[in-house]
This record gives structure tokens, C-alpha cells and sequence, in this order.
């Protein structure tokens, strides 16, 4: 595809984008929407500068962001090595399982009870809540991109004379690293999803909690700029992961 | 044949048609309700006890109504189902009902308050902490967005303190706050009964003051979150006699309340599962507003509204909503006794 139909595609994009913002605006000015329950464009633009004058957006989202990154990084060091070891361990991989299968179900919610008991009302326990809800899946992703190396490599390398850990790390780290950091792009967001349950307790500042205090006060224009606030925070990290990944893997540069 | 069939079909038709006519028209003459189930939005809170008495005591059947009690865990969540049509009358906290005419929702009405406690919500604190002031550099708690949270910035205030920088609020709700006080997490907490009473009855904690320390209570009796009746507009508009049906049964459990507490806890113990001395214990400390004073609380000479839109300035003045609504465009001074 050239970079002409490719800007093409852009520009179709940020038309429909304004095309439905525009729609958007037009009904709620008209009256057919309640702004109690869909605020326009406009009133959530002006709740954004009113929040930005203050400081208070930039606020909430760098704490939200500080939470998820910290609660995301923790579970990626963990999930990253135990995962790459249960993929290439058949008997330890066996061990594991039940505990995996276990824990991947469970929503980031279902967590907060525990955690307040282990942990208090502290950071630790936020950090904790996005720790939880985001390291059963990216255990299982690793896991899977690590089992997905060709047995091939891995006999042509031992045929060669390489030991376990030249194995790990020449074969299995490179051949899996590509598919790893694909799926931990996928965990980030998910690990956002968890930002509304770690900011139920005890927080007062957070995008989540943001959410959670306009919607106290019916201040839905507060409520749904939380949301965007959210989806422009994880497009601006998942740009810059793009980066280090173009960085980290020079070879699957097209 | 068939052309008797169609005559009888339509003498039928007809007739069914004249008796639903007259049948509403009777209902209009003799102010018979018009929809004989309201769904009430409510919960365990005392703002609520003449409803469930109501209900238990058979007092709403006797003017011909059905109530449907509702539970709802927060203020906030009973008002959002009320403008969204889920409910047709409910109590609510008065902080909940002022955001949402603060947002500008014309979708609903206030038409009594039902109840005024001051003993029954505080601020609670640890042996060493002996005055407001002392909770400089402290962590106190409170639900955000509620009366405890109101009351805990209204007494900051008067002593000076700012909530920002002079010390930590934590946002917690209250039956997380006796865990957060007994493992030293937390220094104070504004709660409401029954959780108040029980934070008071930790070791190791003591009353620091309760809704008789709100600035707007002593000139208002107000606290710094009453409860007040609301219905919802579309509902009072199209079912006129249904409210007042409601109104008459509901002031009838108020009634009751005022005359015979003992008889309306064997009830409410139901509803709140506390136990009896203490059901009684909370309704002692409850004044009960009955309907012949609410037309001058309300419209004239109107103190409780005064009130309300102090306090509706009050949350203003911190932040809470942007802009004060004119409180009195919200009360249905033609529902009230």
C-alpha cells in the first residue's frame, strides 16, 4: 500500500471521526438528548479546560498512569520469565496449570476484598489490583508464544552443541520475544480496564476515581471525559511501547 | 351469520370501551389512585423506616396502594434510576438530590422532609486526637460525595484547616473504615448509624463531633445531609390521586413513628437487621417530621429550602458541584399535606 492511500485512509478516519461528533452535537443542541445522560462534545470540552486550568486532569491521569504502569511492569517482570519457562517445561508447565486456570477468570474486582485485608488502603493495594487482573493473562500469552517456537531450532541448536541456557537464550528468547511483546501491548490495555477497580478504595485522585466521584455528582460530562481521558492516555503509551519494540527488535523491521 | 357476529363483536367492543371511560372517569370524581403500585426506591437507612412501616403495617393498602421497596446501596444510584424512570417516589440523601438539580435534571420534585438526626452521624477519632485541630497532619476518612464527607470539610473550615494540604482525606466508604481504624491506617472517620455507632463502640476511639458541630445546623437545624422525599415529575403529573394516596399513607407512618416507636421497630428490625434495643436506640435519636409541618418548612415561611440552598452554596464554595441551583423550583408544594 503507498503512503498516498495510506494518508487517504487517515484522512477518511478523521472524517468519520468529526462526522459522528458532529451528529453527536447537533442532536444534543436540538434537544433529543438529555445532556444528564449524554452530555454534547462541546460541554465535555469545556469540563476538560475548566480541569486543565486547575491542574486537576493532568493530576488524575498521571496518577492513573503511575498506577497501571507500576501494577503492569511488576506483572510483566514476573509473567515474562515464569512464562517462558512453564512454556519450555512440559512437567513444570503440568504443575502450574490448575493455579492458572484458576486465577485467569477472575475479574480485577473480585480481588479488592483481599487485597484491602492484605494490604490496607495504601498504593501498594492499587498497584496490587492492576497486578492481578493483568498477570494471569499475560502468564498464559507468554506461555503460548514460547511454545509456539519450532522444536526444529531447538534440536538444530542442541545437535550443535548448545547447553539449556544457550538454547534459552540464542533460540527460545529471540524466536519468542517478537510474539511476547505483541501480547504484552494487548496486557497494557487490559491492565487500564483494572485502573476503575483499583481506584474504588481509598483514592482520591485517578481517572477512575474521577469517573466514579462525577458520577456521584451527575456530572456526566466528568464521567465520560474520564473515559476519554483514558483511551487518549493508553493510544499515547501504546505508541511509545511501538517504539521501544521497533527498538528491542531491529529484525522484524519490514 | 356473519353479520351477527360482527354486530355482537362490535356491542361488545363498544361496551368494553364505555365501562374503561366511565371507569376512569369514576376514578377521577372519586380521587381513587390511578395506578395502584409505586416502586420506592430505598434501604436500611432511617430515611426510609415510614415507608417500610408503611408497607409491613398495611397502611398503603388501606388507601388502595401497592409500594414496592426497592433497595439501593447509594444515594446517587436511587436518584440516577428515578430520572431514568426505574422508580417513582424514593428518599434521598439532600447532597444527591442538589448535584442532581445542579446538572440541571428537571426529571423530578421534593416534596417533604421526613426526618431531622444530629446524634446519629459524626466524626469519630482516636483517644489522642482531643480537637478538630488536632487532626492536622492526620488521615481522616470519609465517603466522598456524601453527608459525612460534607460534614468533615464544613468543620475543617471552621477550624481553619484546609483538606488539600493540612491533611489527608481519604476517600472510604464506611464499612471499610472500621478495618482502616483498627489497624492504625486511619486517624478519624465521618460515618452514619448503624456503622457510627459501631466505630464508637471500638476501643481506643471517641467521639470528636457529630451533625450538631454543622455550621448550618445551628441556624437551620439542618444537617449537613437531610433527607427529603422526591417523585418523579412524569409520575406526580400523570398519576395526581396515586401521589397523594402515597403522601396521606406515608405521613400516616410518620404518625405511627412519633406515637408507637416499639411497634414500628418490631418491623423495622426486618428491614435493618439490627436488634431490638438497639432499633430502639437509633429511632430515640431520630425527630420525626409529620405532614401538617411541611408546607411551612418547605414554601412559607420555608426555612428547610433556605437551608438547603445554603447548603447547596456550600458545596459550591467546595467545589463539589459548579453551580448552585435555585432549589426552590424543585418543590411540589401541591403534594405536600
Amino acid at each position: 500500500m503507498t503512503s498516498k492511500s495510506n494518508s487517504n485512509l487517515v484522512f477518511v478516519s478523521l472524517g468519520s471521526l468529526l462526522v459522528f461528533l458532529g451528529l453527536w452535537e447537533l442532536l444534543c443542541r436540538m434537544g433529543f438528548i438529555e445532556p444528564l445522560f449524554m452530555p454534547s462534545p462541546t460541554q465535555i470540552i469545556a469540563r476538560a479546560v475548566k480541569m486543565l486550568d486547575d491542574g486537576s486532569l493532568v493530576q488524575h491521569t498521571l496518577a492513573s498512569t503511575r498506577r497501571v504502569m507500576v501494577g503492569f511492569v511488576v506483572s510483566s517482570l514476573v509473567a515474562i520469565p515464569f512464562g517462558i519457562f512453564l512454556g519450555s517445561s512440559r512437567f513444570f508447565m503440568a504443575v502450574f496449570d490448575p493455579f492458572i486456570s484458576l486465577l485467569r477468570p477472575l475479574p480485577s474486582m473480585s480481588w479488592i476484598p483481599l487485597s484491602l485485608l492484605w494490604l490496607g488502603i495504601t498504593e501498594t493495594q492499587k498497584y496490587s489490583i492492576v497486578f492481578m487482573g493483568s498477570f494471569a493473562p499475560s502468564l498464559l500469552y507468554i506461555i503460548e508464544a514460547t511454545k509456539s517456537i519450532d522444536p526444529l531450532l531447538v534440536r538444530a541448536a542442541r545437535n550443535l552443541g548448545a547447553s539449556n541456557l544457550d538454547v534459552m537464550r540464542e533460540v527460545i528468547l529471540p524466536g519468542s520475544l517478537p510474539q511476547i511483546i505483541a501480547g504484552l501491548k494487548v496486557m497494557l490495555g487490559i491492565a487500564w480496564t483494572c485502573i476503575i477497580s483499583a481506584e474504588l478504595v481509598a483514592a482520591r485522585e485517578g481517572l477512575g476515581f474521577m469517573i466514579m466521584n462525577g458520577k456521584e455528582y451527575f456530572q456526566t460530562d466528568t464521567v465520560l471525559l474520564g473515559m476519554v481521558m483514558i483511551s487518549i492516555t493508553v493510544m499515547i503509551i501504546d505508541v511509545l511501547f511501538r517504539k521501544f519494540e521497533r527498538r528491542l527488535l531491529p529484525w522484524t523491521r519490514q | 351469520m356473519k353479520s351477527t357476529k360482527a354486530f355482537l363483536a362490535s356491542a361488545v367492543l363498544m361496551m368494553a370501551s364505555w365501562l374503561m371511560f366511565t371507569g376512569v372517569s369514576q376514578a377521577e370524581e372519586t380521587g381513587a389512585p390511578e395506578k395502584i403500585t409505586v416502586v420506592y426506591g430505598g434501604s436500611s437507612w432511617l430515611g426510609h423506616y415510614p415507608v417500610w412501616v408503611g408497607i409491613e403495617k398495611g397502611i398503603f393498602q388501606k388507601h388502595g396502594l401497592g409500594v414496592l421497596f426497592q433497595n439501593f446501596y447509594a444515594s446517587s444510584g436511587r436518584m440516577g434510576s428515578l430520572v431514568a424512570g426505574d422508580l417513582d417516589i424514593a428518599s434521598t440523601g439532600s447532597i444527591s438530590a442538589i448535584a442532581l438539580m445542579a446538572s440541571g435534571s428537571k426529571g423530578f420534585m421534593t416534596f417533604a422532609t421526613q426526618d431531622s438526626y444530629a446524634t446519629v452521624e459524626g466524626l469519630i477519632a482516636r483517644q489522642n486526637i482531643k480537637t478538630i485541630a488536632d487532626l492536622k497532619g492526620k488521615k481522616v476518612a470519609a465517603p466522598f460525595a456524601s453527608s459525612a464527607h460534607v460534614l468533615i470539610l464544613d468543620l475543617l473550615e471552621q477550624n481553619s484547616l484546609d483538606p488539600d494540604k493540612d491533611l489527608t482525606l481519604i476517600n472510604l466508604k464506611v464499612n471499610e473504615m472500621p478495618a482502616a481504624m483498627a489497624s492504625g491506617e486511619i486517624d478519624a472517620c465521618a460515618a452514619w448509624t448503624p456503622h457510627f455507632n459501631n466505630l464508637l463502640n471500638m476501643p481506643g476511639n471517641h467521639l470528636l463531633a457529630d451533625d450538631t458541630a454543622f455550621s448550618l445546623y445551628k441556624q437551620y437545624g439542618l444537617g449537613p445531609g437531610p433527607d427529603i422525599m422526591v417523585v418523579r415529575r412524569e409520575f406526580a403529573e400523570k398519576y395526581p390521586n396515586t401521589c397523594k394516596a402515597f403522601v396521606k399513607g406515608y405521613f400516616e407512618a410518620v404518625d405511627l413513628l412519633i406515637r408507637n416507636p416499639k411497634e414500628c421497630a418490631e418491623v423495622l428490625v426486618k428491614l435493618t437487621n439490627l436488634g431490638m434495643e438497639e432499633q430502639m436506640s437509633v429511632l430515640k435519636d431520630i425527630q420525626w417530621i409529620p405532614g401538617a409541618e411541611q408546607r411551612a418548612l418547605m414554601v412559607e415561611p420555608g426555612k428547610f429550602t433556605e437551608g438547603m440552598q445554603r447548603l447547596a452554596e456550600f458545596l459550591v464554595k467546595h467545589r463539589q458541584i459548579d453551580a448552585a441551583p435555585v432549589v426552590k423550583e424543585w418543590v411540589a408544594a401541591d403534594m405536600m399535606p
